[in-house]
């Protein structure tokens, strides 16, 4: 495996270089579970999915030749890519003899998934209601999943702040942390880093795995078993909505990840020593790219999809009273106006330049506008006006006016002669970073100085001799 | 991942009871004999399949059955009433199976045992997946009520259509099918067409050509899955990558009214376009009477008769129609004719003479 | 409806089964519900004129487009888009019932106005922008419903007729000839007769069964002409050429005879939508009627028996070989089955031997007009609700419980359209959508 190259593909889900890091032996024991599987190949790219459905149901390994007859011609590249992400992943072993074939265990257990049956009840136990209490109801638990996590977002914005929002758990605030979102500046306070900025911009779906990634990496230092923390995550995205499970089923390591879902808002239980969970919807669309939250704005009041109108004059109007979606607008527009259910303000070169220096792109801050444009916004095309979007990127090159880069200046040439003959050399180097004829003088970079000085000393030497 | 939106599949089995008879025969009747029983466990593992490559994707099976036809199953309204409890597979594929094995079950037994089965309502069943495709790509404003989930408010980028057909051809169906293929275009949805048992179906045959889906007439049956996940399961998006079978021969010729013949050159009555393998003085479909003078110039430049580009259908059976009762419109050769055919060129022609009484 | 007609119209009359829109098009008018009559329309046509008048947009007060659409208590537009449908439910319910017989092979002259007139901005952008947009939606759509129909395009420029784009079958060519707008910039008096003689011309040739229709755009208020229009008029009742108008100014009397004379439809655009409408009514195949009460076995002039042919497809794998449309190297394509000359595209004429070729699907587009599914019955509130089915036939939605408290004319309260032949029950959505796109009944199936 060593051989292959250690790309980072387009498109591809960030657990997936996590699972290539991996040992076979791990990754074998997590396919040995079928709802792992599935959620594996949910997180996979489609044409990889379309892969693995073609050899899943074959008996004996087929040539590779054969199923590459398949593949149309301009598209090799991708046909390519997807395999080799297969093989990095140990979904397919490495091609012997021309031969493709699956991962046995990974078979087996797909093939399982996709047929039901066996008796590795990796899909969760349900628990048996031998009273008539309801569980708890979606809306509950939506509400639930919404509060978790709007608390550990907006602990985060407001810590630079002088408001004092509820603070999250310590485990919570251990993640973040650790993973370098916040961190202690001054004394003993968190305060939000220029990564914990651009984290607020993306969308609720990779905030949670961004999150749950570290939440892995963490666990290995723990020494928690990595295959059973990822078989209780699939597990978790395989739950219905609205069921409650049982615990008893679990195994030691999954339990004691209970109380840390719980803080993350991933699953709700009625007090921490129940015998049942019931999984929200930040839990069940963890492999699925449908909002993990019950409104994709990630509000509990907002307008279902999205609200922010934003005009050609820099203006922006947001159709909200959610406290977390005023700040983190807040991080790169001045808020003029609050009335009880609109935000009005305007983007301008003080609001943005803010916003750079904490860290947040350009990019970030266009498209966090363009997924939450209002339906309205929709029918603009482009949708964010050009003007606004050039301006802000504008306003991004401002701030990169200068460069730095180290290297040496050439000047006093003795005749415009000799100038010219040095630059020609340098110029066929490409190192010249700078140049003025009227002084005579260039700028080259760092590389290219030895030769150029050892061309000027050849020069001189063979003028003088 | 990157496509927020799922894609929709809708599936037309047919479920014909004497054809599915006929294809579970032992050898020597059938190579590969094929009961319904393992075509429908091979044909749920399918559609877990298509379930499983992505969360949102969405499903709907429709059952053609003899005279009617019936949604098995759908994924917007599931039947509520089924509690699974089962830790062992996936509550969404629990689900998918154990509705469409009931409901398929229900209707094979209500169907009863008539002694001469009814035309197989697939035409119903088709037009039924489309009426449903267009629901759900409907905006949501248009849905009353209250909110009804995230969802509904994605338009469905890639919808198909997989026919899962057993029975051949019927030519009562040709002018039904033709309107459902058109409407498939409008709505941009491919139909994929997959031929389990009997003779290849020229109308389904077209329908994959024009909606630019495919078409195959299964031979390996023993290998119905690999078939079924290889050609169907990608949607179009995949396709381009990796290719699936597309037939390279289509039959644009035509049959005329008269006699059946597949002509390569016919003679079309400008009012009804119906085709006739040589010149007539009335259309027997309409009833208009052509001018003499056409006739003598047809009649001249005519090709020359028991030439090589006409040919006689190779339908085993005699066709019962004589000219002066001629079938619907059916253009292109029919694989077998039924009895209950004659009924709709009676009404069609009554229609036509009322209107033309006025 | 009576075999009555005056002399002086055409042998073969046609008309639309689809009413103007002109008088019910804005919900707040007086409607002339008679009038959509086809019948009637001809008999009060000396008074109905006086009615139109009203349509004229400096006579009515300044138009509040957002006004139309009313929110109803709750602030929802729920209310304004059942109006919308009931309206198109009832236009569908005044046509005929019974089959009827239309032109399929169909032949048009788009007459376009290129005259300066046309730079005017009442309509948005302006309405030669306006024009060639909607001709181009236009042309699309009416190839979908006439597939073998022909379409050529003649512009009214500077006092002459210019032709644009040759008659042709083909979309691509014909929506090549309006491409280029610089080529058709606007510029001096439109001369109608001039423009009518030449597209007589370019049909003069055409075989008795398919239909001469020309369509007008005009957005001028003259027309400076060499000669008596009139005359240019009486022969195009005598070639059978059918001239309809949609005018973006006002109505000119000149116009409206046309159009009265050879049986083609007059419309005075009010706005950018109703412009809109009235082009692509013109799009459905217009019904003939039938030529004498003699009925049936009368010999129709306009019947004849035509002479096709269908092609072999080849694959695209076969060998390469030169079109005769083109003269390029290709391996797809077809051969006419009678020389054997390969072509590019149908339907068409074989441009060796004249045939027309066509493929079966061709002809079976045109079906549907043929042998429409009849209009579903409304079913009312009244109507036990408890023993029927609980959902749509077709698309399984389910069915309101109860009663809507106020339903407009021509729309069920439960929701429910009844169909008369296998009487299933569907929703509104899918009525619309049978009759309007799938044409075909998902509970009789046919």
């Amino acid at each position: 495996m060593a051989t292959l190259p250690p790309q980072q593909d387009e498109g591809h889900h960030s657990l997936l270089p996590f699972l290539q890091s991996q040992s076979h032996t791990t990754l074998t024991r997590l396919y040995q579970r079928p709802s792992s599987c599935l959620s594996i190949f949910r997180l996979l790219r489609p044409v990889e999915k379309q892969l693995i459905m073609n050899l899943l149901w074959l008996e004996s390994a087929i040539d590779a030749a054969k199923m590459a007859a398949w593949v149309t011609r301009e598209n090799k590249k991708a046909y390519d890519d997807a395999l080799h992400a297969l093989v990095r992943v140990h979904v397919v072993p490495a091609p012997k003899d021309g031969k493709l074939a699956l991962n046995q265990t990974f078979k087996s257990s797909f093939r399982q998934a996709l047929t039901g049956g066996g008796t590795s009840g990796s899909f969760g136990v349900i628990f048996d209601n031998g009273e008539k209490r309801l569980p708890f109801t979606i809306e509950e638990l939506d509400s639930y999943a919404l509060e978790r996590w709007e608390t550990i977002l907006h602990y985060m914005v407001s810590s630079g702040s002088d408001q004092k929002p509820t603070k999250p758990s310590q485990g919570v605030l251990y993640l973040l942390e650790r993973r370098k979102l916040m961190s202690k500046f001054y004394g003993d306070t968190l305060q939000i880093t220029s990564a914990g900025f651009q984290f607020l911009l993306h969308t609720p779906h990779a905030q949670l795995w961004d999150l749950l990634l570290q939440y892995l990496h963490m666990a290995e230092e723990r020494q928690m078993d990595l295959v059973e923390v990822l078989g209780f995550l699939f597990m978790l995205s395989t739950m219905e909505l609205g069921k409650e499970y049982a615990t008893d089923h679990l195994s030691e390591t999954q339990k004691a990840m209970l109380e840390d879902l719980r803080d993350y808002g991933l699953i709700l239980q009625k007090k921490p020593s129940a015998r049942r969970f019931s999984p929200t919807r930040l839990a069940t669309t963890l492999t699925s790219s449908s909002p993990p939250l019950p409104t994709s704005a990630g509000t509990s009041s907002g307008p279902q999809e999205g609200f922010i109108v934003l005009e050609t004059n820099y203006r922006l109007y947001a159709y909200t009273d959610n406290p977390l979606q005023t700040a983190v607008l807040n991080l790169f527009v001045s808020l003029k106006y609050r009335f009880p259910n609109l935000v009005v303000g305007s983007i301008t070169r003080d609001s943005v330049k803010k916003a750079l220096l904490n860290g947040i792109t350009a990019d970030q801050m266009i498209s966090y506008l363009t997924t939450h444009a209002h339906p309205q916004m929709r029918k603009n095309n482009p949708l964010i006006p050009v003007t606004v979007q050039d301006q802000i990127r504008l306003w991004e090159l401002e701030k990169n006016r200068l460069r730095s880069d180290e290297g040496y200046l050439y000047t006093s040439f003795a005749s415009q002669a000799d100038y010219d003959y040095v630059l020609k050399y340098a110029k066929e180097l490409g190192v010249v970073l700078w140049e003025s004829p009227m002084k005579r003088c260039f700028f080259g970079s760092m590389t290219g100085h030895a030769n150029i000085r050892g061309f000027i000393e050849r020069r001189t030497n063979a003028n003088g001799a | 991942m990157n496509d927020p939106r799922g894609d929709h599949l809708s599936v037309v089995v047919d479920l014909s009871p004497t054809q599915w008879h006929l294809s579970a025969l032992q050898p020597p009747a059938n190579v590969y004999p094929l009961p319904l029983s393992s075509f429908l466990s091979q044909l749920l593992a399918f559609l877990n399949s298509h379930m499983a490559c992505k969360h949102e994707n969405t499903l709907a099976v429709f059952g053609a059955l003899p005279g009617k036809s019936v949604m098995l199953y759908s994924s917007t309204n599931p039947a509520k009433n089924l509690q699974v409890m089962d830790s062992n597979s996936y509550p969404p594929f629990k689900l998918v199976d154990t509705t469409v094995v009931t409901r398929t079950a229900e209707e094979l037994d209500a169907l009863g045992d008539p002694d001469e089965e009814e035309p197989l309502g697939l035409v119903g069943a088709m037009t039924k997946a489309l009426c449903y495709i267009n629901r759900i790509t409907l905006p949501p404003a248009q849905i009353p009520g209250k909110k009804q989930g995230i969802s509904n408010s994605l338009v469905m980028p890639e919808p198909r259509i997989l026919v899962l057909s057993v029975s051949p051809d019927h030519a009562t169906s040709y002018i039904p099918i033709m309107n459902s293929i058109f409407s498939a275009q409008k709505l941009k949805v491919t139909i994929d067409v997959c031929q389990l048992y009997g003779p290849e179906t020229v109308f389904l045959q077209q329908a994959a050509h024009l909606t630019g889906g495919s078409y195959i007439h299964l031979e390996r049956r023993d290998a119905l899955l690999q078939y079924l996940i290889m050609s169907f399961l990608p949607p179009p998006s995949i396709r381009k990558v990796l290719s699936v079978p597309t037939q390279d021969k289509i039959d644009f010729r035509a049959a005329c009214f008269c006699h059946k013949t597949i002509v390569d050159v016919g003679f079309v009555c400008s009012v009804c376009l119906s085709i006739f393998c040589q010149p007539v003085p009335v259309c027997s479909t309409c009833r208009t009477k052509f001018p003499i003078k056409t006739l003598q110039r047809l009649n001249a430049s005519r090709p020359p008769p028991n030439a090589t580009n006409t040919t006689r259908t190779t339908t085993g059976t005699p066709v019962p129609q004589s000219a002066s009762n001629p079938t619907t419109p059916a253009l292109t050769q029919p694989t077998s004719t039924n009895g209950s055919s004659v009924h709709r060129p009676a009404q069609a022609r009554s229609s036509l003479s009322q209107q033309s009484s006025m | 409806m009576p075999p009555r007609r005056d002399a002086e119209y055409m042998d073969v009359d046609s008309d639309s089964d689809i009413s103007l829109p002109d008088d019910d098009y804005d919900g707040s008018r007086a409607k002339g519900k008679g009038r959509s009559k086809t019948g009637e329309r001809k008999s009060e046509k000396g008074k109905g004129k006086a009615k139109d008048n009203q349509a004229y947009t400096w006579e009515a007060s300044y138009a509040r487009s957002w006004d139309t659409v009313q929110e109803d208590e709750a602030g929802s537009l729920q209310t304004s888009v059942e109006e919308l449908l009931a309206r198109g439910r009832r236009r569908r319910l005044l046509a005929p019932a019974a089959a009827v017989r239309r032109t399929i092979i169909r032949h048009l002259i788009l007459l376009l106005d290129l005259s300066s007139s046309m730079m005017d901005r009442d309509m948005r952008p302006t309405r030669f922008d306006l024009m060639l947009q909607y001709a181009r939606e236009f042309i699309v759509e009416w190839f979908d419903q006439n597939p073998l129909g022909q379409i050529g395009i003649v512009g009214m420029r500077a006092g002459l007729g210019e032709k644009i784009g040759h008659m042709s079958g083909n979309p691509q060519d014909v929506l090549k000839a309006i491409s280029e707008r610089h080529k058709l910039e606007p510029v001096g008096e439109p001369s109608l007769q001039n423009a009518i003689e030449m597209a007589k011309s370019t049909m003069s040739h055409l075989p008795t069964h398919s239909s001469r229709e020309i369509l007008v755009v005009f957005g001028s208020l003259t027309t400076c002409d060499p000669g008596n229009i009139h005359d240019t008029l009486d022969t195009c009742v005598k070639n059978k050429i059918r001239i309809s108008v949609v005018a973006l100014a006002a109505e000119m009397k000149i116009c409206r005879e046309m159009c009265d004379k050879t049986g083609g439809q007059f419309g005075v655009a009010m706005n950018e939508g109703h412009f809109k409408d009235l082009l692509f009514e013109l799009v459905p195949p217009p019904a003939q009627r039938a030529s004498r009460a003699a009925g049936a076995g009368a010999t129709n002039p306009a019947a004849d028996l035509m002479m096709m042919g269908f092609p072999t497809r080849l694959p695209d794998a076969s060998p390469q070989s030169f079109c005769v449309c083109h003269n390029e190297l290709k391996s797809e394509g077809y051969l006419c089955p009678r020389c054997q000359a390969k072509i590019c595209d149908i339907p068409t004429d074989c441009d060796i031997c004249g045939l027309m070729i066509v493929s079966s699907p061709h002809l079976a587009r045109s079906y549907h007009h043929l042998f429409p599914v009849k209009p579903y019955e409304i079913v009312a509130a009244s109507e036990a609700l408890s023993e029927r089915a609980t959902e749509c036939h077709a698309c399984s939605r389910p069915f309101p419980l109860t009663p809507a408290a106020s339903a407009t004319e021509g729309m069920s309260p439960v929701g429910r359209y009844r169909c008369p032949e296998c009487h299933n029950e569907f929703c509104s959505e899918c009525d619309v959508f049978i009759h309007d796109v799938v044409h075909c009944c998902p509970g009789c199936g046919k």
